[in-house]
């Protein structure tokens, strides 16, 4: 495995092509990050279409690399305009800011940007030694374990960080609906197509999330024309000190743990790894009193949290097929696009190609370290664009997006209904992250059900009966009814 | 509270009880074929009442929990809307290309942007940098429009 890695690293390191295109998807990335409105999971909604025709590692190093850039590039507007360009951020801007407003942006930016790099890194290598060990137990996994599974990694939708619980349920089931459009696999009975044969395979993922990520956010961006942003000035990136970093070592490491064990969990994401990176930050310092008004602990807390949860959201989409974000929902589909089937298949008969796209992922941390600390100025500038430019803009990516993945012009109608649909979810307070990860596990928990049913006869209890199954579901119960039990137990106590 | 905050409930109600009754209607398939596993309609009528059991639970959370009434949004929301029917009726009757270039440049103005030009030259330069990339580097065929007939011949 060791090794495997190590000549995947090599491979990447004297791909001139593979780099290069790092090297421009970081910076791409960055602008995307920066730019408020604009995060990684739109960013790589309207990339996908652009990878169509690239080899498959590169075309999942493209997505992977935005992933990554975007995440850590969100903490510059962060830091610099009390702006977050991604919500995974958001928590950055408790003390960047302040820090910023002291006049020290530039040490501000120094810290979230090692931190980050830290975090991205300490993650990749997680994800090297993690991954094939997951996939090798996912080896023993027969149809009731991944329906259990696939109602586990739903169940986990009800904590995603934005919208309540049971609207976020509510959008994940409205999206294993849209999974049932088209021909029924088994019996081909054609279901919700109204007659329309273009939809006889079923919805593809593409125009549906160009439309529920970047066509609603450009619909919700639509609210914030003319709004006025103030910016701090700043000379320089600085490192930080050494005794910065005697400060933030420990809570660096802690949040890196933190981060990738969150990035881990099926629908959790970098927002949550960075609140939580943040509060733990705070609960052990010495120096509580910091926090808010411009703590290097508390953006180290944040930044180093928000990136290692990057790497560890990997590790379901690639061993086991469950998205743990929406961005690794559209890296998901991106594998499927280029035949690359995410599973154990994946990690037994094309693990080099795993092993190349985990060692693009080092690499674009690197590379976004070096421009965070040599060019964090200018795209900061960036992040002024004025969105009566930026946003038409993205329409017509979106649109020429979405058409392009199949040819169909029925894909840019959906593009643009899903984009309306999204943008009145997110009015009422629903999430659109659910609905897509709904409408990719849809397929997984229909199939594994219809599998196991007939595995058992007909009989549906015997799941419960399989212990890797029975655990999952308690583990989905538990995520459903676990908070509202503790807060029973408390009260009564 | 107000009856707009059941508005949501009411919709998503009526939403799931329209699948339910298409579901219904679904064929179903001889035995031999599905065995003891599920009809086709089976596994959407089971997600629509999943949904109608969370749908009353968001029902008992809105009368609980006293709710912001929701602002109506600006002019450039509903106009942004408006230009995607635009762009539908500029794309089916004209060409993709014309669509994107009104719709671009109209929303550039909606959202603000007083200097015509700058609008004009990114609802120009965008969409004819993205159809080269598409047409000679990723070989993708655009539909067939005014423009695109000129260009294809």
């Amino acid at each position: 495995m060791f090794e495997q890695a190590i000549m995947a690293m090599a491979s990447v390191a004297t791909d001139p092509y593979l780099l290069f295109l790092i090297f421009a998807t970081t910076v791409l990335g960055v602008i995307i990050g920066v730019l408020p409105g604009l995060g990684a999971t739109t960013g790589a909604a309207l990339l996908l279409p652009f990878t169509l025709t690239m080899d498959p590692v590169h075309a999942i190093a493209v997505l992977a690399t935005i992933y990554v850039s975007a995440t850590f590039a969100g903490s510059i507007t962060a830091i610099l305009i009390n702006t977050p360009g991604t919500s995974a951020a958001a928590a950055t801007t408790f003390d960047g800011y302040p820090l910023a407003q002291k006049g020290e942006a530039g040490r501000a930016l120094g810290v979230a940007v090692i931190s980050s790099t830290v975090g991205g890194v300490f993650s990749v290598i997680i994800l090297c030694f993690a991954a094939p060990l997951l996939a090798r137990v996912a080896y023993e996994f027969r149809s009731p374990e991944y329906f259990a599974l696939t109602v586990f990694g739903l169940s986990m939708l009800a904590s995603i960080s934005a919208g309540g619980a049971v609207k976020n349920l509510i959008g994940g089931i409205f999206g294993v609906w849209l999974s049932t459009i088209g021909a029924e696999r088994v019996t081909g009975i054609e279901r919700f197509m109204f007659g329309n044969y273009e939809l006889y395979e079923g919805l593809h993922f593409v125009p549906i999330f160009i439309g529920l990520f970047a066509i609603s956010e450009l619909l919700v961006q639509s609210k914030t024309v003319n709004k006025i942003v103030n910016t701090v000035s700043m000379k320089a990136v600085k490192l930080p000190t050494k005794e910065d970093y005697k400060r933030i070592w420990k809570t660096i490491l802690r949040s890196c743990g933190i981060g990738t064990f969150i990035g881990v969990l099926p629908a959790e994401g970098a927002t949550v790894a960075s609140m939580i990176g943040y509060s733990e930050a705070r609960r052990w310092s010495k120096n509580k009193e910091e926090f808010g008004k411009g703590s290097v602990e508390g953006i180290a807390g944040a930044e180093a949290a928000n990136n290692a949860a990057t790497g560890g959201a990997m590790v379901p989409t690639m061993v086991l097929g469950i998205p743990g974000s929406g961005t690794t929902a559209i890296i998901l589909v991106g594998l499927m696009v280029h035949g690359l089937r995410p599973g154990v298949y994946l990690f037994t008969e094309q693990v080099e190609k795993v092993y190349q796209i985990f060692g693009s992922m080092f690499f674009a941390n690197i590379m976004f370290m070096l421009m965070g600390l040599y060019a964090a100025k200018f795209f900061a500038r960036v992040s002024l664009v004025p969105t009566a430019i930026l946003w038409p803009i993205v329409f017509g990516l979106s649109v020429i997006g979405a058409y392009a993945f199949q040819g169909q012009l029925l894909d840019v109608w959906l593009a643009l209904i899903f984009g309306v649909i999204g943008f009145f979810a997110r009015r009422h307070g629903f999430s659109v992250a659910p609905i897509a990860v709904g409408l990719i596990l849809g397929e997984m928990v229909e199939t594994n059900l219809q599998h196991s049913l007939k595995m058992f006869d007909g009989a549906w209890w015997m799941i419960f009966a399989q212990p890797l199954a029975l655990m999952f579901l308690i583990f989905a119960f538990l995520g459903l009814c676990g908070p509202y039990l503790y807060s029973l137990i408390i009260k009564r106590k | 509270m107000s009856n707009k905050f059941y508005t949501i409930p009411l919709f998503l109600t009526i939403f799931s009880i329209i699948i339910i009754g298409i579901s219904m209607q679904l064929d179903t398939s001889p035995e031999m074929i599905v065995g003891d596993s599920m009809q086709a309609r089976s596994f959407p009528i089971f997600l629509m009442v999943l949904n109608l059991i969370l749908i009353s639970v968001l029902t008992f959370q809105y009368k609980k929990n006293k709710q912001d009434l929701i602002k109506l949004e600006k002019f450039p929301t509903w106009g942004s809307m408006g230009l995607f029917l635009i762009f539908y009726l500029l794309t089916v009757y004209t060409d993709m290309f014309i669509g994107i270039f009104v719709v671009m440049l109209l929303m550039g103005l909606l959202w603000g942007e007083k200097r015509i030009w700058v609008s004009f030259l990114t609802a120009t330069l965008t969409p004819l940098f993205i159809f080269l990339l598409f047409d000679f580097v990723l070989k993708i065929r655009f539909p067939r429009g005014i423009l695109m007939n000129m260009y294809y011949g």
